[in-house]
């Protein structure tokens, strides 16, 4: 129970300085002269990119340590941060369109980097089915690591993608070896973004997990 | 350089405005969870 209110507290943290987000980004962060105001989306699209990337990348991870070690909380932990990152897989895929219309004329085109975002929501999604569908626990636990793991070796691809192929989308512009080439007060809005994005993150997991190590406290209690 | 900045101040908000019910109905979602026995 205290883990859950921990989660509560950064949650609760975490929306409060979104609208902080929000009002830097909207009042605060100069508009771009070629995209307009529409540019401004990249403020929540690269966040929620980058934390659908990092949920799995955990899970992938947890998965790994799952199959290793056998211990139960990093099948809880797993769990727990596929479904934040289906929430936030969603903030991508949702604002990631409405971003391209107008600077693309499209909603959306199957080129490499925006099918295998698609992919990884997908991903996803099939991982919380088959949790939901496999009864027992031990079996779950080691085909969801398996699948953890199918997404961790998805990231690089994403990432790399606008590189090997031809794509709309752009090449990273924090992510990548060299200085980020981003005008200051945007680069400061980004990062303060990309902090309160994984806060965010943060508090989800910590109360998703507490929820799962209750109804399974709940199920051993009832067997 | 374009002669004007575009005038897409729509897109901008019902992206900001998609992204706030996305995650804050996933806050409430969770924090009704917790509440069920």
């Amino acid at each position: 129970m205290k883990l859950l209110k921990t989660g509560r507290w950064i949650t609760a943290v975490g929306l409060a300085l979104l609208a902080g987000v929000y009002v830097r980004a909207l009042a605060f962060t100069p508009v771009e002269r070629f995209q307009g105001p529409a540019q401004k989306i990249f403020y929540v699209h690269v966040p929620a990119a980058w934390c659908a990337m990092l949920a799995m990348g955990l899970v992938g991870i947890g998965g790994i340590l799952y199959l290793l070690l056998k211990d139960p909380r990093f099948d809880r932990f797993g769990e727990a941060s596929a479904e934040v990152g289906t929430a936030f897989s969603m903030v991508m895929l949702t604002t990631g369109p409405i971003w391209a219309k107008p600077i693309w004329g499209t909603w959306w085109t199957w080129d490499a980097r925006l099918t295998l975002t698609l992919f990884l929501f997908l991903l996803f999604l099939g991982y919380l089915l088959l949790r939901g569908a496999v009864t027992d626990p031990g079996l779950r636990a080691r085909y969801s690591a398996v699948v953890g793991i199918c997404g961790l070796v998805l990231l690089p691809f994403i990432h790399l993608s606008v590189y090997f192929f031809r794509t709309l989308h752009p090449e990273p512009i924090v992510l990548k070896p060299s200085a980020p080439s981003l005008p200051g007060p945007m680069l400061i809005t980004l990062l303060f973004s990309f902090g309160v994005f994984t806060l965010l993150y943060v508090g989800f997991v910590v109360q998703r997990y507490a929820l799962a190590e209750l109804r399974e406290q709940a199920e051993a209690a009832h067997a | 350089m374009p002669d004007t900045v575009p005038q897409n101040a729509g897109f901008m908000i019902a992206a900001y405005t998609a992204a706030a019910v996305i995650l804050v109905g996933y806050a409430v979602l969770l924090y009704r969870r917790s509440l069920k026995p």
